[in-house]
């Protein structure tokens, strides 16, 4: 393998980052009955939070809470009125990514900028490098060399994984999704755990908000996860709602827009236009293959009501 | 039999029913509205500035003269075309968010049609391109369903994921065949006089776009209650179970209602170019998608109530540049008051289904 | 029958639901060992009752004293808690998971990081000792209906149950399914355990409870231990009067073919049994009655001949015209009406009108409708007869449907498919979840149109019914046509051992 395949694994990999924390995050939402539609907003509040909260104390630890907690915090309003209100959840996902869109661009200019649009720049995270294993050959670049969000979002699936599928809270989660009133019925509350899992896939995906502005782009500007949240929920189905499959899926949309890196570095007479489309075009193709087999937790999106 | 006169009095309930619902409908959307301007006053209020200076900028932006009044309408008319067919897609419980990419693939179709297919009679060539303009969107939705019936995708991702696409499409062709040669920024040459679109007031921005939208908000009012094809759009939305035993094909609604919300959709993206722009122009329908999406939530899914709403929005949008000039309230605050007022709607909306009847 | 102090009592029950009184002040006693019968009618307050026993709702008035211990605004986790096993009739069980699984959920002797292994063991051993024969990594949406119960039941003495509330838990079985049902409960029995069995099948009360209780209209009308008590005895405390008066059956000979189904082929598939060689044929005049299980065919074949399903073989022949590859508005046109067994989502559009419903599979034809285009006035005068023709209590033509009661919902589908004069009648479930009244409302109304010359195929789980009102009695069992009888012949120990899967001597096949 050359060097210039590693560097493309290695972009494909920090393409993938934030994608995986939406996705991990939208895994708790939708497997607990909740479509993570809202992904998206809840990324973009993590991004603004990390960005903003980075730039005014000069620590980036102060932007991981933050984007953790502005993610939680849209997730909250989303899970109000999905949950409490039993609202259609598809298109409340929507509005909430339209008020993250409108809000922190506001926030932004009104509180930050003093009514125009500042310039806000904060250092990217540096690589991390894993002593000892950093020197491997190949793997070494691959996968010892990265910044820190992309180390916790890679073993941030093997807790979730645990969780989901080995403890007694996973498995109320699981049922929450599938068969609310069975979980009433042994004495669970659904709509809290419907609420908590949408306010932790908040917290979550805010942490992906905080790789794409801290890892990547280094500053904020409006809307500028771009669909990247709704490129996670095609990962989310590819990976069949469990950790692991969903980790491959990131990868590969990763691997679709880092090839349009490496297009433009080769230089193939591909329009670059074209070659931006692949993922989503990649993200279609999967989806319509996978077609009828994408089973979904039976009872997500369908209202529960305690009253019976 | 019935006579007349019992049938008149048995028909009232009907009619009555439907229209207390609208109303019921109406008075939620306005609290919604009403509770989203509240939050966003205090958030004004928050960052220094005075939210009633603010709001008075909003308003004399907006109604402020005809020709404010004109830009409003303008704004609201591709809107209102979009969300009508969204509409109706919701009333058949089919969730599209391609408004986005159907309004631009339908931007491209009139765009292109004016530029290649040259006519010189006004009406023929207005015509021809706004056809275009709407084979394309329902194309582009065409594609959309074909993917969704045939390998059971989610109408929502599809919907969305091919907006990005089309919206790189629209880039790839303004950078080749279409776009203007030596222009600084991705667009197409200026379109031939006789495509544009007449105004509907003399000496203003308003062109007849608002009227055709009107018209065809109509047309989707008499669609839906007065036709045999409404009524299955409604039976199909209730119930699937209860589409099929009642003798429809759901996928055939399904395919005829996309493509008629795609044709609306791509009308949006050619009456907007032809009608305000003059050229193709990248990004020009950003936006335009959710937004509609918004108004067709606003309106309850009702065509006629779609009107106000998207005159809502539009004259909010045509405002908030205004205080954004005036005032220095960031314009973004009209995506904040969309955001809260939907999320206040679809509350309201669904804790009014629960009720016990 | 043990002799015990009351180990469950419930005091002056009460419950209402907006202005409907669903228990009345209702007392029940249950001893220690003891197996209670409670018995009534859809309606008479059964359900509700024990969703209060169990803290699902709270009750309006009245007490619970269990084992001693008070029972006061619990929740089911409470319930459990203190004893009670609740063995719901629409399975509290999630169908992805397996068994272990729906085992461990919410058990907290399972532990925070789920003990699989030790589950697993005393899963095992425990299915092993009350005869439940459960496999603990099986999935459970792949389970038949009788094992599926038997997964709560293990649940529940996991759990540690004393009392155990079984509600209509033999709905869906089959004979064999239910005689081992009794069996466990036998055990269940020895073990000290008490179990309040609710049900409104009088044979099961009385072969297997020690006291039964009856309700009727949210109070219980009477209580009498099993030995004591006859079957019409009871039927007439469930009921309220004397048994009703017979049928009208006009003897006629039947006509000519009007329905035939000949090999009838469907895949099975999840959750379906498919159907098999389906052989049938119903004459004008006659009312072919189908007895089963729910669950083994009933629906498939019903939505088959509506048009609603395509079967991968065979064909079907309305009056003699071959209608295969007809769909169902084209069915609808040559004569067929189906009446299904879901009201909430199939044969009635909950939101819509009464008007509308009443049109709903006719409103594309004239004079409904003009090239498309909807004639309310027409619509509308046809509702008006079709109440006045039906008795539909409903506030007008223009309320939604989703107001009217269970009963009158059902007499809007019964009025639309009945009203339209049909060749042939297909009703499936026709009276699932009404009252007597109701129920005897639809079936003179099938009866009738077997009068008029229409060919009737009435397929229904409930065996009195079925007996009650077929020219010919079939029964549907894993998705085969096991025998066709006379009705003079078709004695229920017949029907019941062909719904069980046993063969008859000479197997029927339709005339």
């Amino acid at each position: 393998m050359d060097a210039s395949s590693i560097d493309f694994l290695v972009a494909a990999l920090r393409i993938a980052t934030p994608l995986l924390f939406a996705a991990l995050g939208g895994i708790l939402s939708e497997r607990a009955g909740v479509f993570a539609v809202g992904l998206e907003g809840m990324m973009l509040a993590g991004a603004f939070g990390a960005t903003v909260a980075t730039f005014l104390t000069g620590h980036a630890a102060f932007g991981f809470l933050a984007s953790i907690v502005a993610g939680a915090c849209l997730a909250a309003m989303i899970a109000i009125v999905t949950v409490r209100f039993q609202a259609e959840q598809m298109v409340t996902g929507l509005a909430a990514n339209i008020l993250a869109i409108g809000l922190t661009s506001f926030l932004l200019r009104s509180f930050v900028g003093r009514g125009q649009a500042p310039v806000i720049q904060v250092a990217l995270l540096p690589a991390w490098p894993v002593p000892g294993l950093a020197d491997l050959p190949w793997i070494g670049p691959l996968l010892f060399q990265q910044p820190p969000l992309t180390y916790l979002a890679l073993l941030l699936t093997v807790p979730i994984y645990l969780m989901l599928m080995r403890t007694q809270p996973g498995l109320l989660l699981r049922a929450v999704g599938e068969n609310p009133i069975a979980a009433f019925a042994i004495g669970a509350q659904p709509l809290r755990v419907r609420a908590l899992a949408v306010i932790a896939c908040g917290a979550i995906t805010g942490l992906g908000g905080a790789v794409l502005a801290l890892q990547q782009i280094g500053t904020f500007s409006d809307g500028m996860t771009y669909g990247r949240g709704y490129i996670a929920l095609a990962a989310i189905i590819v990976g069949r709602w469990m950790p692991f499959g969903t980790l491959v899926a990131c990868l590969v949309f990763g691997a679709a827009e880092a090839l349009y890196l490496r297009v433009q570095a080769i230089g193939l007479p591909i329009s670059s236009y074209v070659v931006q489309m692949l993922p989503y075009l990649i993200a279609l193709a999967v989806l319509a293959g996978l077609g009828r087999s994408a089973r979904l937790p039976a009872a997500i999106g369908v209202a529960y009501d305690p009253k019976g | 039999m019935t006579t007349a006169a019992e049938g008149a009095r048995l028909q009232l309930p009907a009619l009555m029913q439907r229209v207390a619902l609208t109303q019921e409908s109406l008075i939620r959307a306005a609290l919604a509205v009403a509770a989203a301007l509240v939050c966003t006053a205090v958030l004004i209020a928050l960052s220094g500035k005075d939210p009633v200076i603010a709001y008075l900028a909003l308003f004399s932006g907006a109604f402020g003269s005809i020709d404010r009044v004109a830009f409003a309408l303008n704004k609201a008319t591709p809107y209102l075309l979009a969300g009508i067919g969204i509409a109706l897609c919701f009333r058949a419980k089919i969730i599209n968010i391609g408004g986005e990419g159907q309004i631009a693939i339908g931007g491209l179709g009139a765009t292109w049609a004016a530029l290649a297919l040259p006519v010189a009679h006004p009406t023929a060539a207005i015509a021809l391109a706004l056809a275009a303009a709407m084979a394309g969107g329902a194309l582009w939705a065409g594609v959309a369903t074909i993917i969704h019936l045939s390998r059971r995708v989610h109408e929502v991702l599809v919907t969305l994921l091919l907006n990005f696409i089309a919206l790189l499409i629209i880039g790839e062709a303004l950078h080749g065949s279409l776009g203007e040669v030596g222009a600084g920024f991705p667009q197409s040459p200026l379109l031939p006089a006789t495509a544009w679109l007449p105004k509907l007031w003399p000496r203003t921005p308003l062109h007849i776009g608002f009227a055709i939208a009107v018209v065809a908000a109509v047309g989707a009012y008499v669609l839906l209650w007065r036709t045999t094809f409404g009524f299955a759009i409604r039976v199909a939305g209730a119930s699937r179970p209860a589409a099929l035993y009642a003798g429809l094909s759901v996928p055939s609604i399904t395919i005829t209602v996309m493509l008629l919300a795609g044709a609306l959709a791509g009308l949006a993206g050619g009456v907007e170019v032809l009608g305000v722009h003059y050229r193709l122009i990248e990004g020009f329908s950003y936006g335009f998608g959710f937004n509609a999406v918004a108004i067709a939530l606003l309106g309850a899914l009702q065509p006629l109530a779609l009107i106000p709403a998207a005159l809502f929005l539009g004259f909010l949008e045509a405002g908030a540049l205004a205080m954004q000039r005036q005032v220095g309230v960031p314009s973004s605050l009209v995506a904040v008051i969309e955001g809260l007022t939907m999320l206040f709607i679809l509350a309201a909306m669904a804790s009014a289904e629960r009720k016990p009847q | 029958m043990s002799q015990s102090e009351p180990f469950l009592e419930m005091r002056d029950i009460v419950k209402w639901f907006d202005d409907v009184r669903a228990n009345a002040g209702i007392s029940l006693d249950v001893g220690r060992g003891q197996i209670v019968g409670l018995l009534g009618e859809n309606g008479s307050g059964k359900s509700t009752l024990m969703k209060i026993l169990f803290g699902m709702i709270p009750p309006d008035g009245g007490g619970i004293i269990f084992k001693g211990r008070e029972l006061c605004e619990h929740t089911p986790g409470d319930a459990i808690a203190a004893g009670i096993g609740m063995i719901h009739q629409h399975f509290m069980l999630v169908d992805a998971m397996t068994v272990a699984e729906n085992v461990m959920l919410g058990w907290r002797a399972a532990g925070r990081w789920l003990r699989r292994g030790a589950v697993g063991h005393a899963l095992r051993e425990t299915s092993a000792r009350y005869g439940l024969d459960l496999d603990p990594d099986a999935e459970v949406g792949r389970l038949p209906l009788g094992r599926r119960q038997r997964v709560e039941i293990l649940k529940a003495i996991l759990r540690g149950a004393d009392l155990f509330v079984l509600d209509e838990p033999t709905s869906n079985l089959s004979p064999p399914e239910v005689s081992a049902l009794l069996e466990v409960m036998r055990r269940l029995r020895t073990e000290g355990k008490s179990i309040i069995f609710i049900s409104h099948k009088l044979h099961e009360v009385l072969e297997i409870c020690d006291d039964i209780v009856v309700l009727r209209d949210g109070k219980a009308v009477g209580r009498m231990p099993a030995a004591a008590a006859t079957k019409a005895e009871l039927a007439r405390l469930m009921v309220g009067r004397d048994v009703s008066e017979p049928f009208q059956r006009a003897e006629r000979p039947p006509g000519p073919a009007m329905l035939a189904l000949a090999n009838i082929r469907l895949p099975a598939g999840e959750g379906s049994v498919g159907l098999h060689d389906i052989n049938l044929s119903v004459a004008s005049g006659e009312v072919l009655a189908l007895a089963g299980v729910d669950g083994n065919g009933q629906a498939e074949l019903a939505e088959t001949i509506a048009g609603m399903r395509r079967p991968s073989g065979g064909r079907i022949l309305i009056d003699g015209v071959d209608a295969t590859r007809c769909g169902v508005a084209e069915r609808v046109a040559a004569g067929l009406a189906y009446i299904p067994a879901d009201r909430s989502q199939m044969s009635l559009v909950q939101a819509m009108t009464v008007a509308e419903n009443l049109v709903l599979r006719d409103v594309r034809s004239p004079p409904y409708a003009h090239r498309g285009w909807l004639n309310r006035a027409a619509q509308i005068s046809r509702a008006g007869g079709l109440i006045r023709e039906f008795d539909i209590r409903a506030p007008g033509t223009g309320a939604a449907a989703q107001k009217l009661s269970g009963g009158n919902q059902q007499k809007i589908v019964v009025a639309r498919e009945v009203g339209r004069a049909p060749r042939v009648l297909v009703a499936l479930q026709a009276t699932w979840g009404l009252d007597p009244v109701a129920t005897r409302f639809v079936l003179d109304r099938v009866l009738e149109l077997r009068a008029y010359g229409a060919a009737v195929l009435y397929i229904s789980s409930e065996l009195e019914e079925v007996l009650a009102i077929g020219d010919r009695i079939g029964v549907l069992f894993a998705g085969r046509l096991a025998g066709v009888l006379p009705r003079a012949e078709a004695t229920a120990a017949r029907i019941g051992l062909l719904m069980a899967g046993g063969a008859e001597p000479s197997p029927g096949m339709a005339a």
